[in-house]
């Protein structure tokens, strides 16, 4: 940019903004900035600040605790709580992939139905799992270690290492402030709760986005002039006529609800994944949910969600909106990696055939509760977007992602025994 | 989704003038519902609780049971949650597990029963 021109925009933005004129009056006399209305620019302004600071989870008690962290991320990348001392929770969220496989669904000792999510920003979650068929970080951190398909150990072989293990021990009685007890199932919950404490450290680092929407915000035409011009007209699309904002909402980007966004259902083993109306089911029969005896906050503050979900029709086949930071760094997409490329994702929504949604389960099931139909979604339509609004919409969902290679936190601990 | 409260018609004898922050009323053709929101500001994706009163019209009968929900009509959709409506001091209501979790436009809907008949007063906000 010449200085020249870098003078322009300063002098536009201070001048300008004194004014207090529309947005769209004050772009359209500056390069490098497209015109927003007013509506779109609140819209931009609700997916920050970035970072958000997740509170500490009160159902688990060892949240924020430094020694928890330091025991849960031991654990994470210790193969020797899978049942054969071969996978670990860093099988399928590898650092190096930003928490991701990289693989159309994960595999540990055999393959699972569903793409592995990151970890990254996981705090900020309402539900876990595709499902949602957890409610808290500690809970969802409890079923790979017992799903067969992932690491296929039981409650019992958990609780057997720590104990036996004299650095594990240490730390658990750090992290907990006694040892691990007799009862099975309750140091395997802990040893989830350590787990979550580790993942709820995972933050994703500002973006380019978030520098151009502060910008906006501010009104400072100089620093939003240097965001590429297709991301921005890819997120007045993401704003506007892609209505992608209304799901994939806020700062991280999601609702954290769940929808059906017409991606096939089929398991590769056979039958049907029916996502959220499952998801409901399991959560509430779950010992381990927000209601349970395990969770330690005591008012049931975190439990509202829990005690009020619905079981609806429109449950079915609806799978967790997922956020959208890191999106260009953990391919491939939706929730069985069905979709390999952002462009295929973009495509997708742009010829979108609203007549199949929810069609799976009307036509295909035998299920005694789903006989009453879903209500006509209005919401998802096909946008018939140009290769051009494509482009920028790639574009923009790039800009939402951090810059630079892995984290430089992200590695296995260093191994310093715990006295 | 909601549920239903039911109540005897002695509780439902109330004001309909609570002295409430931010309270708004909307009517149907034989009630007036008074409601305020907790917290007033309501948020995408937070819970929020709704305190309401009922009140008949002149030579209305008492409500012998309310229920709330609330609608996206744009989107064809309602909440992902159901209100829990129970019965709070003063012959007034107490709605829990309330949540908006999209913006746009909602709509409150409070449905009041009596002698057979079920009236709706309906309320839109827009929530961003």
């Amino acid at each position: 940019m010449s200085v020249g021109r870098a003078i322009l925009r300063t002098c536009c933005a201070v001048t300008l903004a004194a004014a207090a004129l529309p947005w769209a009056a004050l772009a359209a006399s500056t390069p490098g900035v497209i015109a927003f209305t007013d509506a779109e620019i609140r819209a931009i302004a609700q997916h920050g600040p970035w970072p958000v600071k997740a509170p500490r989870d009160p159902s688990n008690r060892v949240s924020g605790n430094a020694a928890a962290i330091a025991l849960g991320e031991r654990v994470f990348f210790d193969p020797r709580f899978s049942v054969r001392g071969n996978v670990s929770c860093a099988t399928c969220h590898i650092p190096e992939r930003h928490w991701t496989d990289g693989r159309k669904v994960a595999t540990g000792l055999g393959e699972v139905d569903r793409n592995t999510p990151s970890i990254t920003n996981v705090a900020l979650n309402r539900w876990f799992g595709w499902d949602g068929a957890n409610d808290s970080l500690w809970a969802q951190s409890l079923r790979p270690m017992t799903d067969e398909r992932e690491m296929g150990a039981s409650d019992r072989h958990v609780a057997a290492l720590v104990r036996s293990d004299a650095d594990l021990q240490c730390r658990y009685r750090k992290a907990f402030g006694s040892g691990p007890g007799s009862d099975d199932e309750a140091v395997f919950v802990d040893i989830a709760k350590a787990l979550a404490a580790f993942q709820e450290t995972q933050v994703s680092a500002r973006t380019p986005f978030d520098d151009f929407r502060d910008a906006l915000v501010r009104r400072d035409f100089a620093a939003a002039g240097r965001y590429p011009e297709s991301a921005q007209r890819g997120l007045k699309v993401f704003v506007g006529k892609g209505s992608c904002n209304l799901c994939h909402f806020g700062p991280n980007f999601t609702h954290g609800e769940f929808h059906e966004v017409g991606i096939p259902i089929y398991r590769k083993t056979g039958g049907v994944d029916w996502g959220r109306h499952q998801g409901i089911k399991q959560l509430l029969a779950s010992r381990f949910n927000l209601l349970g005896r395990y969770s330690d906050d005591a008012a049931r503050s975190t439990a509202v969600s829990t005690q009020h979900v619905v079981l609806a029709p429109q449950t079915f086949e609806q799978f967790r909106v997922p956020s959208l930071r890191n999106v260009a760094l953990t391919a491939p997409y939706m929730h069985n990696g069905h979709l390999a490329t952002l462009r295929e994702v973009v495509r997708h929504y742009s010829v979108i055939d609203v007549s199949m949604l929810h069609a799976a389960h009307i036509y295909l099931s035998g299920e005694d509760d789903i006989a009453e139909p879903p209500p006509t979604d209005k919401l998802l339509k096909r946008l018939d977007l140009s290769e051009r609004e494509i482009d920028d919409v790639v574009a923009f969902l790039e800009t939402l992602s951090e810059r630079g290679g892995p984290r430089k936190n992200a590695r296995p601990p260093v191994s310093t025994p715990c006295r | 989704m909601y549920f239903a409260a039911v109540f005897p018609a002695a509780v439902a004898a109330q004001t309909c003038a609570p002295d409430w922050k931010g309270a708004q009323q909307v009517q149907s053709e034989r009630y007036v519902v008074a409601y305020r929101t907790q917290p007033e500001k309501v948020a995408v994706g937070r819970h929020f609780a709704v305190d309401f009163a009922v009140c008949p019209k002149p030579g209305q009968p008492v409500p012998e049971s309310v229920k709330l929900d609330a609608f996206m009509p744009e989107h064809g959709h309602g909440m992902n949650y159901k209100a829990v409506v129970k019965a709070a001091p003063a012959g007034h209501y107490h709605a829990e597990g309330l949540m908006f979790h999209m913006p746009g436009r909602w709509e409150y809907i409070f449905e009041v029963g009596s002698g057979g008949k079920v009236d709706r007063a309906v309320r839109a906000v827009a929530v961003e």
